[in-house]
């Protein structure tokens, strides 16, 4: 094993540790003994960072090799002209599967996944702050992406590409269920997406160590700070799309049947608007792995810390300026089409302000050509060709040229291959020390990376090729006599030389990994930050206060000083699992977060969310409705745990800092994570909103069509005063809990109750002003997409209705009152969302229409 | 700090559906000054982020000025991203205004 050497020296600077020794008797016991995880078969309801976090990778990396092997088949199929290996059907499958499993199972999780597991231990937090939200995202994950690949096995898998663009995957085209499998089964585990990066928005901004001020924060954090904001802007774009095109397939609503006023490009902006982010989702967590690993294989802090925040935070923006670049060949305007171009090319600029900052820290210090190393070196040689093809295709003119052919599947590869997967492995042989009690071998690391990048260059390189001499992509196979067959037959071979780097994986992990509970490998690369603490199942014994960037660096004696439990919060001051909330902006102490342990709850609920969509694909609609029911039961029953109050008086968590166990109102880690809720409400519905004008901009002349009459305008007057009137309601509920004392108001849950008539009586009032009109949803585009704000409406109504009950439960049982009100505000958020959604949603479907007088 | 990169994107909204809009429906003419409208429009939208943009950038560079040496490190790291971030937007803004320069309206 090439150990570094230590670094240059550090002025002691280090700060005494608050907390002095010796420690009390049995406080580290009650720690470990409150972090404990269940045992036998309870083992599975575990929430544990660590151990969700190993599962969902152990998993996002099941589905790599299974998509993998569907790549193999196609490979194998088109190393020889004419081959009947497996028929176009199975093949369209295949190819459908690799990508949208790929994407969808495997790139998003695996970095998400990486990032549970990471995180915390990175900012020395506990825990995340949901940890029974990653335990139920991952359990959805695992069976729903489970069942959804075995449908591969009963032909049953889509087979429309992994874009699956309508018309093709309209029912005219596709009656079968293949699509539907798609569009429920990917459209759900978006949510499970979205559930873990509302997780590490919270987990960044107030779950860190003392001291980590946002200056001093790790580029990672940075990186997944960027991408789960990424993925609460863009992953709605998708879910809507799949919404639409299944209200389509299920009840003939025509969003993009041109002949009755819709269009299938409007699923090409839906989905492009997530997918190309999506690009830069799987991207930038890679990167900011790269950021780490590159500054303790040099031995010396990261040059350029500011620019590489900067490009993260520009490319974040940036990349959703790019998604009508895979939409150069539909006939647009060549203006707009030059929009895309100047960005395309613009995210360039922040990319390459990383790479040069990697490439100046292997510069400024002594690089050691360890397996993480040659991974990094592997993938700045691959993403920076990848990225070169990239600007290639940014420019209209030469895409089209290139368009649908292997010069395009060549460039995606070398991006996200080299952009994604080989950061990955290099995270691999970097963090595995913290996870197990050995690192693995240098030996086999060294083989792993020269199969996978010899590899991945042989099957690639010559796809530019192939693709610039005119094979399409898609194709089950093609004629002799092309010049495609030797190429092809090169890049077969490539392709099971990157199998066998990737099996030899596979026997390098079996050889040496070895769960660590509390006897990890240790700081075996000497690297700079508090993932290498020692820890255990409660993470760090005591919460580090940082001083710089590097803290294991600059603060020598840190880590036995954190050990001893001479720092932050070193006991469990409720007897139960705590994290510590900090600010979001300097990082002081803020409130102590009484964390919810383990429980059947989250994985029960997510195994009855899964069953709720996959039997929805099957058209069980009884059975499926049950399990929905079940579903929302189980997260009842998980939330009727949480927001606990202040269960003692605030605690002393070391150097006389004296902070609470509870908090409410906006300091609150949960009032944060319905902010994050509400905008990615917003986004579905601004990306519905967006439909509709789409919609309208296609259809001059009849919007409405002809022979559809607008309601009176008395209607949309009515339910938004119906609306106004709840929120006045539940505004008034709110001001009649805050006070000093302690008290639980009994008007609270009769204007709860008041609120709730009110705000569905207007959404009913909507309903019914349409239905009365004569609007038909399947007529024409119009209807259809008047009834999908009605419907989408009707869906946060019904929301806010369990949530209204839910809160009035909480107060009947006496766990609602002036001081414990979390539940309400939460409640209270969602509703003011739910009310100007409905406000907005009322303008645009009565008022756009008059405005634009039918134009 | 995250100025330059909110002006991008409303630019970014504007000219993007300023063009589809006016084009698809065939809305193209020249405004009284003899420039088109759709080119009258991506010139107001850049000239508009600019200015925006350029704001945000003195107040950064200001807040860095006055902060010095003395300032948190914190602070001092919020306001030199703040100024790299909205710098690097000015040039993005301007390059995304060039295509109204160059190209017809909506061939």
């Amino acid at each position: 094993m090439n150990v570094p050497e230590r670094p240059r020296s550090f002025e002691p600077r280090e700060p005494d540790p608050p907390n002095p020794l010796p420690r009390p008797e049995g406080e580290f016991e009650a720690l470990k003994k409150a972090w404990e995880p269940p045992r036998g078969i309870s083992f599975i309801t575990a929430v544990n960072n660590t151990y969700v976090g190993l599962w969902y990778v152990g998993t996002a990396f099941l589905f790599f090799i299974l998509a993998g092997i569907l790549a193999l088949i196609m490979r194998a199929q088109l190393a020889a002209p004419e081959s009947d290996l497996v028929g176009h059907d199975l093949y369209n499958q295949l190819f459908t599967m690799h990508g949208t499993v790929m994407m969808f199972l495997f790139a998003v999780p695996a970095v998400e996944a990486a990032s549970v597991y990471l995180l915390p231990n990175m900012q020395a937090a506990r825990d995340l702050p949901f940890p029974r939200l990653s335990a139920y995202a991952f359990w959805a994950y695992f069976v729903g992406g489970l069942v959804f690949f075995c449908t591969i096995f009963f032909g049953l898998a889509p087979n429309g590409g992994w874009f699956m663009y309508p018309p093709l995957t309209s029912t005219r085209y596709s009656p079968a269920d293949n699509a539907d499998w798609w569009l429920l089964g990917i459209g759900f585990i978006e949510i499970s997406a979205i559930a873990g990066a509302i997780e590490i928005i919270v987990g960044v901004m107030k779950t860190r160590a003392v001291g980590m001020s946002l200056d001093k924060l790790p580029v990672y954090s940075w990186a997944m700070l960027v991408f789960a904001v990424m993925i609460v802007i863009g992953f709605p774009a998708i879910i809507l799309g799949t919404l639409l095109l299944e209200l389509e397939r299920a009840f003939d609503w025509p969003f993009f049947i041109a002949e009755r006023g819709g269009d299938p490009l409007l699923w090409q902006h839906l989905f492009w608007f997530f997918g190309h982010p999506e690009v830069y989702i799987i991207f930038l967590p890679a990167t900011g792995m790269v950021s780490m690993i590159v500054p303790t294989m040099a031995q010396t802090p990261l040059v350029g810390y500011r620019l590489v925040v900067l490009a993260l935070i520009a490319t974040g923006f940036l990349s959703f300026g790019l998604w009508v670049h895979h939409m150069f060949a539909t006939g647009l305007p060549k203006m707009s089409l030059s929009f895309f171009s100047a960005a395309s090319t613009a995210v360039a600029v922040p990319s390459g302000i990383q790479v040069f900052a990697w490439i100046a820290t292997i510069a400024s210090g002594r690089m050691k050509l360890t397996t993480p190393s040659l991974f990094v070196i592997g993938f700045l040689f691959i993403f920076t060709l990848g990225g070169l093809t990239g600007v290639m295709v940014a420019m209209a003119p030469f895409d089209w040229q290139a368009h649908d052919s292997y010069f395009v599947v060549a460039h995606l590869h070398y991006v996200l291959i080299g952009g994604m997967v080989f950061p990955l492995f290099a995270a691999f042989y970097y963090w595995v020390p913290v996870a197990s009690r050995r690192p693995l071998s240098e030996r086999l690391g060294r083989w792993v990376f020269g199969l996978m990048f010899l590899g991945m260059n042989i099957t690639f390189l010559p796809m530019h090729i192939t693709g610039l001499i005119g094979m399409p992509r898609r194709v089950y196979t093609y004629p002799v006599g092309m010049g495609w067959d030797a190429l092809n037959l090169v890049s077969t071979i490539g392709a099971f030389m990157l199998a066998a780097g990737v099996a030899l994986f596979l026997v390098d992990l079996a050889r040496n990994f070895r769960f660590a509970g509390e006897d990890n490998a240790g700081n075996v690369w000497n690297a700079s930050t508090l993932e290498w603490l020692p820890n255990g199942n409660y993470n760090t014994r005591s919460i580090p206060s940082v001083i710089s960037r590097d803290p294991l660096w600059d603060q020598p004696n840190l880590p036995k000083d954190v050990e001893d439990g001479r720092y932050y919060l070193p006991g469990t001051a409720t007897g139960g699992r705590e994290a510590l909330v900090t600010s979001p902006f300097d990082a002081r102490p803020q409130y102590i977060l009484q964390v919810p342990g383990p429980g059947w709850q989250p994985v029960l609920a997510a195994v009855f969310t899964a069953a709720f969509f996959l039997l929805l694909t099957v058209k069980f609609v009884l059975i499926s409705t049950i399990c929905g029911v079940l579903a929302i039961g189980c997260v009842i029953w998980w939330l009727w745990e949480t927001d606990p109050g202040p269960v003692r008086p605030p605690a002393d968590i070391g150097g006389g800092v004296v902070i609470p166990v509870y908090v409410a109102g906006p300091m609150n880690h949960s009032w944060w994570a319905m902010i994050v809720l509400m905008v990615v409400s917003g986004m579905v519905f601004t990306c519905l909103i967006f439909s509709y004008l789409f919609l309208w901009l296609v259809n001059p002349g009849a919007w409405p069509p002809q022979g559809v009459e607008l309601p009176d305008r008395f209607w949309p007057f009515a339910a938004a005063a119906l609306y106004s009137i709840s929120a006045a309601l539940i505004a008034c509920a709110s001001r009649t809990l805050r006070g000093d004392d302690r008290r639980s108001p009994g008007s609270v849950p009769v204007l709860i109750a008041v609120a709730l008539l009110f705000v569905a009586a207007a959404s009913a009032l909507d309903l019914w002003a349409q239905w009365q009109s004569g609007l038909s949803p399947s007529a024409h585009a119009y209807g259809a997409a008047v009834y999908a704000i009605a419907s989408l409406q009707i869906f946060f109504v019904l929301t806010t209705l369990i949530m209204g009950l839910y809160t009035i439960a909480r107060w009947l049982a006496g766990k609602l009152d002036s001081v414990r009100h979390t539940t309400f505000d939460n409640t209270m958020l969602f509703w003011c969302y739910t009310v100007g959604q409905g406000l907005v949603g009322l303008m645009v479907v009565y008022g756009f229409p008059r405005l634009t007088g039918g134009l | 700090m995250l100025a330059g990169l909110v002006a991008w994107a409303v630019q970014f909204t504007v000219i993007y559906g300023a063009t589809s809009t006016l084009c698809g429906r065939g809305w193209v003419g020249a405004t009284m000054l003899g420039v088109g409208n759709v080119q009258a429009i991506i010139l107001a939208a850049t000239l508009a982020a600019l200015a925006v943009t350029a704001l945000a950038l003195a107040w950064s560079l200001r807040l860095y000025g006055q902060a010095g040496d003395r300032a948190a490190p914190a602070d001092r790291f919020m306001s030199q991203t703040g100024a790299l971030i909205n710098g690097f937007s000015l040039l993005v803004i301007l390059w995304h205004g060039i295509p109204a320069f160059i190209l017809p309206a909506c061939a």
